[in-house]
């Protein structure tokens, strides 16, 4: 092995024992990002390499930081990735007469669905504009702090805060008119 | 916070009700909360609310783990980026991973491809490609000697702070003897001195300290005619920077920050100039 090769693979290993443990969680605000499982999986491989150039910035020393840095990358591939137009598109900020939940349940799939709490839930969420919807995942189902959230989304973390908030009422509005 | 006739006159208290429930309030904003919560119906039903809200994403929404194909797709793209990266003389790239389908994300080869041709047309001259990649390698070298400097037991093998502890003991190790200079007055402490094999001979390495960065220091001696200007490069989170006087040859490696490197690197210069006037032994 040439000493360049050893120190790339040294420096490699680092990277992926980091940062290869966190795709689930890079997965899944890729997931709810895009809405799509095929963008995701593209966000996701793209974030990666991203990541593996931007490497040597890293400064974390926790597995909960080495998460954040990741998901920010994540998030801003999403973010550009929709501004390219690519991805799709289609954000529905908070607009009640655009988007009602008759309007969504009239969908061209023409399947009649049953209307429990979590197809509620699961059709508000997609609802929300991503940067609403991002600081719910980011929240329930990762974990992470309003500061961690802040650093990953780039906002402060009093944006978190009211953002979190506006989300839950949305989310909590839509489990109470189903 | 109070609420009168049924409408909440507090605005912005459920973000705070949110923050308490995520535990993010201090301690002495959550016990009031907490207090004022037990006198408020508005804001304990708010509270209740929110808790079965919270109840119905973790049963109802989804955390996904990311596919086997995908893992395998990530671990495929970073070899090969890797592999791209540290090629050391411009080659054919290797061919993109197929993927499933054209996306915008796909693109992220092509610019990689531009780049490899570019370096390619750069690196015109046989001559300069030659002496480039023989810097290159060197380069690799001392990169690869301070990252295993850095284990555990490999720092020093002479460790002491003591410039003429450390000058002489490089005697008859080495068929030069290094300038050793100790900088500690000017914030790099000198901590030791070590032998390592670099370039295919036997060099000094000596090593500095700056707060929790370790700085290695390779010297040996100039080749006649071979003198080439500085050079500076930033690599896996370390910066090398290479110099030359008349007598040696100077590579540091660090992961110190660039400013504070290039200013240690500028003392050790003049340390270095002003040695050759008034040698200390």
């Amino acid at each position: 092995m040439t000493s360049r090769a050893a120190v790339e693979s040294i420096d490699r290993a680092r990277f992926e024992a980091l940062m290869l443990p966190h795709m689930d969680a890079a997965y899944t605000l890729a997931r709810y990002w895009t809405r799509n499982e095929q963008d995701a999986e593209d966000v996701v491989q793209d974030a990666y390499l991203r990541a593996i150039r931007y490497f040597d910035g890293y400064r974390g020393e926790s597995p909960a930081s080495a998460r954040a840095w990741l998901l920010t990358i994540v998030r801003n591939t999403a973010y550009t990735a929709r501004k390219r137009g690519r991805v799709d598109a289609v954000t529905t900020e908070f607009d009640d007469t655009e988007h009602s939940l008759a309007a969504i349940d009239d969908q061209p799939d023409g399947v009649q669905v049953r209307h429990d709490a979590k197809e509620t839930l699961g059709r508000a969420l997609d609802r929300l504009a991503p940067e609403f919807r991002e600081v719910i995942v980011l929240r329930e189902l990762q974990g992470l702090s309003y500061k961690e959230i802040g650093e990953v989304t780039g906002v402060p973390v009093g944006t978190v805060m009211s953002r979190l908030s506006r989300a839950r009422a949305r989310l909590q509005e839509a489990l109470r008119d189903k | 916070m109070t609420s009168e006739g049924g409408r909440v006159t507090h605005p912005g208290f459920e973000a705070q009700v949110d923050a308490l429930l995520d535990g993010e309030l201090t301690a002495d904003d959550a016990r009031e909360l907490e207090a004022h919560i037990t006198q408020c119906p508005e804001c304990a039903r708010f509270r209740e609310d929110r808790l079965a809200l919270r109840t119905a994403i973790t049963a109802g929404v989804p955390a996904y783990r990311s596919p086997d194909a995908l893992r395998e797709r990530v671990r495929t793209a970073l070899a090969e980026a890797a592999s791209a990266e540290a090629r050391p003389m411009p080659r054919p790239m290797p061919r993109p991973m197929p993927r499933p389908r054209g996306s915008a994300l796909g693109a992220l080869w092509r610019p990689m491809a531009l780049a490899a041709s570019l370096a390619i047309v750069a690196v015109g001259s046989w001559n300069l490609s030659l002496r480039q990649a023989q810097s290159d390698r060197l380069a690799d070298a001392v990169l690869a000697s301070h990252i295993r400097s850095l284990m555990p037991g490999h720092l020093t093998d002479v460790p002491s702070s003591d410039q003429h502890t450390v000058k002489p003991w490089f005697n008859g190790k080495l068929d030069f003897s290094p300038p050793v200079h100790d900088l500690a007055s000017r914030g790099y402490p000198l901590l030791g001195g070590r032998l390592d094999y670099v370039n295919g001979r036997s060099v000094a390495v000596l090593v500095y300290g700056r707060r929790q960065h370790l700085i290695n220091v390779f010297v040996w001696p100039a080749m006649r005619g071979q003198g080439d200007g500085p050079d500076l490069r930033d690599r896996q989170g370390y910066h090398l920077r290479h110099w030359s006087t008349p007598d040696y040859t100077y590579w540091a490696a660090s992961d110190l920050n660039p400013t504070e490197l290039q200013d240690f690197v500028r003392l050790l210069q003049q340390s270095d100039s002003d040695g050759s006037v008034a040698s200390p032994r």
